[in-house]
């Protein structure tokens, strides 16, 4: 892989500087041993940069909303949102006093696989955070005054997303793609059943066992970390009576029409089932945006865009079972069926049969990419709670791997039936099977 | 300062031997569960606290206590007791927002040493 920065620089000297930075700092999280404590909680950490007094520690519970049934959906995001309340040992406002005079920053996200909290933190704080981590784990109290407050900002997460097209699309697409499962929603819409701090638990009971549960870290220790966590309250945890299940991700097809007249804009997502490894590397085969300031470059979807005045923009999900790539074209009510047509057109004529020099770019732009997300400690955090819970990872390995099948997954992958949703005016956006797929 | 004392005495088991059958005596003289109320209705209500700690109560506990109250109010007005039979049952008169109260006043201690809280320099 190392042959394209060679070639890329011409210059031995280059490749002398490149080699080494690549090798010490990326190679680190792949590699990153996954200790197992005494009650089956993973541990995985990257000690880093021993220079930099940063850290960071995140409890990973794998009960994202692809666990979630009828009677719970939209639990996952409450439980998100549940992150660093009143527990039975720490009010939510000790928690959040003590991490602002230790300078930290306490996050929670989820996806449709994970559910994280993260704390970012100074090292010598690391082994205080590692106890509130635990304490969120086994010890939230979802009082119901508090979920009257988690409620409001749930709703409003909810209703953010469902106004805004992109977010809108991409949940559209996982339902028509996967139905349950992955395909259901990543937000709790107002339908929900989810209607008290009782219900919250209750998923929480069957999410929080040992075996869903990973605590990864940046800066710190493997050793180290998995000494903290078994005398944290993390260690008390037992597998629950219930445990979480997912139906098995099977891309059924299909498409969804969301009908928007008040919308100048429409947009029109196109999504195709690949290789959780290889997504995306696919979606840099897509490639719809230019990495040249002020140049649309050579690459076929972004040069189209460009001279036809629309707007595109890949996107790529990597799941343990299922993958996803694609691209979401937004244009003016009057042009989105044209421009659809030729998005279409384009990836079938060119991308699917993308010859030696596209695929070298697509795997060089996916390497970078996933490089740059490695040096941070966000994408660090993401690859490890990936690893440590054995879901798809995206290291410089993976990119490699799946660089090297490029040309045969374009070809599979490209000429497939994708999956549509279109937001807008949906007398003027096309249906997916007119589309020559 | 008091209130360490008051835990002593409390606590002390010779002591709580004598009152305990004085105390459900002085429960019934005092007249509340005749009117079919809890001693926890009878707090006084307005404070920051206690504001918050019934706001928390559940949705069954709220309405429970309106209705007592109501009733107790009705009561008063006509001068009349219920029956017999309706009087508050001892096991009935229970502590529903007195662990509220508890609750809700630690936050505020606990705020309150957060917000004057001094820094020492190690």
């Amino acid at each position: 892989m190392l042959s394209y920065r060679i070639t890329m620089f011409q210059s031995k000297v280059a490749a002398k500087i490149v080699a080494p930075i690549a090798s010490r700092a990326y190679a680190s999280v792949a590699s990153a041993p996954v200790v197992s404590t005494a009650n089956g909680i993973k541990v995985a950490a990257v000690a880093g940069n021993s220079d930099s007094p940063l850290a960071s520690v995140s409890l990973v519970i794998n009960a994202g909303s692809r666990f979630e049934t009828s009677e719970s959906a939209g639990a996952a995001h409450y439980l998100k949102a549940f992150g660093f309340r009143n527990t039975q040992t720490r009010t939510s406002f000790r928690t959040v006093r003590e991490a602002e005079l230790n300078g930290a920053t306490l996050t929670a996200e989820t996806t449709r696989e994970n559910i994280t909290y993260t704390v970012q933190c100074f090292k010598e704080a690391v082994p205080y955070f590692v106890e509130v981590l635990g304490d969120i784990a086994a010890a939230t109290k979802f009082a119901e005054h508090e979920f009257k407050d988690v409620a409001q900002l749930v709703g409003f997460e909810s209703l953010s997303a469902r106004s805004d097209p992109m977010s809108r699309a991409l949940d559209g697409i996982h339902q028509a793609a996967f139905r349950s499962g992955l395909g259901n929603s990543l937000y709790a819409l107002e339908s929900s059943p989810v209607s008290s701090g009782d219900a919250v638990r209750q998923y929480a009971q069957s999410a929080l066992a040992p075996g869903r549960i990973a605590i990864v870290a940046t800066g710190v220790d493997a050793q180290e970390l998995a000494n903290l966590v078994s005398s944290s309250r993390l260690s008390s945890l037992v597998t629950p009576a219930s445990a979480l299940s997912s139906p098995a991700a099977s891309f059924t097809g299909g498409v969804q029409q969301i009908y928007d007249s008040a919308s100048p804009v429409s947009h029109y997502a196109l999504a195709f089932a690949s290789e959780p490894a290889s997504a995306q590397s696919l979606a840099a085969l897509l490639g719809a945006q230019s990495r040249i300031k002020w140049s649309s470059g050579v690459l076929p979807l972004a040069k189209l865009a460009a001279t036809d005045g629309f707007g595109i923009a890949p996107f790529s999900f990597a799941y343990s079972d299922a993958g996803l790539v694609g691209v979401i074209v937004s244009a003016p009510n009057t042009r989105i069926k044209a421009a659809v047509e030729k998005v279409a057109a384009t990836i079938q004529r060119e991308i699917a049969s993308a010859s030696g020099e596209a695929i070298q770019r697509a795997a060089a732009a996916a390497r970078v990419d996933v490089a740059e997300s490695l040096a941070t400690q966000q994408g660090q955090i993401h690859a490890l709670s990936n690893i440590a819970l054995g879901q798809t990872a995206a290291t410089l390995e993976s990119v490699d791997d799946a660089a090297a099948k490029l040309s045969s997954a374009a070809a599979r992958v490209f000429k497939s039936k994708p999956v549509a949703v279109s937001i807008g005016l949906s007398q003027n956006t096309p249906y997916v099977d007119t589309l020559g797929f | 300062m008091l209130e360490p004392i008051a835990r002593a005495v409390q606590s002390n088991s010779a002591f709580r031997a004598i009152c305990r059958p004085l105390s459900s005596a002085w429960v019934n003289l005092s007249g509340y569960r005749r009117y079919g109320m809890r001693y926890d209705d009878l707090l006084r209500e307005e404070t920051p606290i206690i504001q918050e700690a019934i706001a928390r109560l559940t949705r069954d506990e709220t309405d429970g206590r309106v209705y007592r109250q109501k009733r107790a109010f009705q009561l008063s007005l006509s001068h009349q007791e219920l029956p017999l039979t309706q009087w508050t049952k001892p096991q009935d008169d229970y502590k529903y927002l007195q662990p509220l109260i508890e609750e809700v006043r630690l936050e505020h201690v606990e705020r309150d040493a957060f917000n004057s809280m001094t820094f020492v320099k190690k």
